[in-house]
């Protein structure tokens, strides 16, 4: 205890004991209390009382000076830190209370400023991670939006999380509308198609499977068209290791499927195709072998055929070969001016017998039209021999195939038409005669064929010599099938330039 | 040998009814040919051939849609039928059963095992005749 406190404890008892003692003085000079015993005694002491009272007054009156100085000083304190910019103007301070308080209230400063840095630093490091959460979901949302197969992803109760547009545009609703909502409700509301119902349902079933992964392909109608998806539902796995929700993703097939099924086609077709000349080969050879060919000419025949039979087999393999290789860009190309003219004389020179033998009529170009294209020779000599073997293979006995030339000057372009009064292409078919492996439905019956002549036709002109192909047909009345070419004059200006 | 026996041949491609008509002809059969099924069907009519012989994929009319044809009728219906195919596995054992196919072979083929084919179909129907 410091001297000052002790000072305040001492005046303030010898204060109280001198009101004590001015109080018994009152009771003796009034005369209250005449008799009482104390009485006696308090009257005895009557000047000690007095020089009591005369103390109590000092007393009092320092304890109120010594207060209200206390007060001002509080007050003066309490207006310094009013008005003070730092800690250093309270300590300046001349009073012991302001120095004290000031201490005080600077330790507090001092922690609570620690303390506002602490969670300001938090503060900005929740901002931080927040701006990146928000980023990182904006990236994710734009990397399932731009992904071009429908990705619908739902929670743990089947409500739908998120959706890009395919999946919109698959199943007939707005994301924005749908989100949070059932995928029963999202899917079977917009939809009709049982199918796409059933998907839903796969949805569901899947997220609550065991496996990770479960795929199925399933077929929707779009536009009154089927369309196959493959569709593979993923469980999304929580930071717990727990499952939270799943993700669909449907992958359009549609084309592939059909693209397989071309291929399981063309190998059918390729293997008859190639087994049937090999047929002959095989039976003519081992009935020479076995001598059933009694005379020379019977053997000369048997002859023939195989030698027939090879050319042809060697002609599909190299139509096969030459396919691949326009494709893939292996092909070499001897390109020359050439007279087209020419090239479609040599070809129904070929070509007549074939048609004889099937009853049907040949005409040529008339009058004679004199051009120059600058070509492969041997790949456009395929061209022509083409369309015609497929004008006669596709037109009825007793039937025509024409062929004729013109040059377009103004074009700079020679066109070629085959035209047959053959059986025709249905409308809806007429777009993909010349797609690989692609056979005309009602005409698969009238003639064998691999799908590959027209593609073949196409891939020479177009691919090899920047020409064009066309086709108009009417069924049951013929086809119209031709290609244009630059005309060489044509091509060497351009290369000039 | 089984001489007097008449087999009707079916093919699209000329050269493949040509050289089994020689070699049945060479072992004493009689042979008739078509190059198509609605050919193929009246001639099985009219000829009323022991055995038929028919390549399946045929314009017009294939192999398997004659052996329907051919069974459906009256007069057709017994004849029994071997089918030349250039596809593996493109006659099922079900429409084999179905059809009563009595045989199949894939071409290319031999016609030294056609003949015993035929020889050997010919000879279990003439057992089944007579039993």
């Amino acid at each position: 205890m410091d001297f000052g406190k002790s000072l305040y404890a001492i005046v303030t008892i010898f204060v109280a004991c001198s009101l004590l003692a001015a109080g018994l003085s009152i009771v003796s000079v009034s005369g209250i209390g005449e008799g009482w015993r104390v009485a006696q005694y308090v009257q005895r002491l009557g000047p000690v009382l007095a020089v009591c009272c005369i103390f109590a007054t000092v007393g009092v009156i320092w304890l109120g000076w010594r207060w209200s100085r206390l007060a001002g000083e509080i007050t003066l304190t309490a207006q310094t830190l009013e008005k003070a910019d730092s800690a250093a103007d309270i300590k300046s301070s001349e009073s012991k209370v302001a120095k004290g308080m000031a201490a005080a209230i600077t330790g507090c400063v001092e922690h609570h400023k620690a303390r506002i840095a602490e969670l300001q630093k938090q503060v900005g490091d929740l901002q931080l991670k927040n701006q990146l959460a928000q980023k990182r979901e904006a990236h994710v949302e734009a990397i399932i939006y731009s992904i071009r197969d429908a990705v619908i992803v739902v929670d743990e109760y089947d409500r739908l999380l998120m959706a890009n547009e395919a999946a919109g545009r698959l199943f007939g609703f707005e994301f924005k509308n749908s989100q949070h909502k059932g995928v029963d409700e999202v899917i079977g509301s917009c939809s009709k198609d049982e199918d796409r119902t059933a998907f839903a349902d796969f949805l569901k079933q899947a997220r609550q499977s065991r496996g990770r992964a479960t795929r199925k392909e399933l077929e929707f109608l779009d536009n009154g068209k089927p369309r196959t998806f493959d569709c593979i539902v993923s469980r999304i796995r929580d930071q717990e290791g727990g499952f939270c929700g799943a993700v669909a993703v449907l992958h359009d097939i549609t084309r592939e499927k059909e693209i397989s099924q071309m291929k399981n086609d063309f190998v059918s077709h390729v293997s008859h195709e190639l087994k049937t000349p090999l047929a002959s080969i095989t039976a003519y050879s081992e009935m020479l072998c076995d001598g059933e060919a009694d005379d020379e000419e019977t053997r000369k025949k048997f002859y023939a055929v195989i030698q027939g039979q090879a050319k042809r087999l060697n002609r599909l393999i190299e139509d096969i070969l030459n396919t691949s290789r326009i494709e893939s860009g292996l092909i070499k190309v001897n390109k020359e001016p050439v007279s087209l003219t020419i090239l479609i004389e040599e070809q129904l020179q070929m070509i007549r017998s074939y048609a004889e033998e099937k009853g049907i009529s040949v005409r040529g170009q008339t009058p004679i039209v004199f051009d120059q294209v600058y070509v492969d020779r041997d790949m456009i000599s395929q061209v022509i021999v083409n369309l015609l073997s497929n004008a006669v293979k596709y037109t009825p006995s007793g039937g025509s195939v024409g062929i004729e030339m013109e040059v377009d000057e103004i074009a700079g372009l020679a066109r070629v038409k085959v035209s047959d009064t053959g059986v025709g292409i249905p409308e809806d078919e007429i777009g993909h005669v010349f797609d690989k492996f692609y056979r005309v439905g009602a005409n698969k019956k009238q003639a064998k064929g691999t799908g590959l002549g027209l593609n073949l036709v196409k891939q020479i002109v177009e691919k090899v010599h920047n020409g064009r192909v066309f086709v108009t047909s009417k069924v049951g009345a013929g086809s119209t099938f031709g290609f244009e070419l630059p005309l060489a004059a044509r091509v060497e200006t351009v290369q000039a330039v | 040998m089984m001489a007097d026996r008449k087999v009707l041949v079916v093919d699209d491609e000329i050269h493949i009814v040509h050289v089994v008509a020689i070699k049945l002809r060479n072992n004493g059969y009689e042979v008739v040919t078509a190059d198509n099924g609605a050919q193929a069907f009246e001639l099985a009519c009219s000829e009323k051939p022991d055995i038929l012989v028919t390549d399946l994929q045929m314009p017009v009319m294939t192999g398997l849609e004659l052996v329907e044809k051919l069974r459906d009728n009256e007069v057709t219906k017994d004849i029994p039928v071997i089918m030349l195919t250039a596809r593996n596995f493109a006659v099922s054992d079900e429409q084999q059963q179905q059809l009563r196919l009595s045989g199949c072979l894939s071409k290319p083929f031999s016609p030294k095992e056609l003949l015993s084919t035929i020889e050997d179909i010919l000879y279990q129907t003439e057992l089944a005749g007579k039993s």
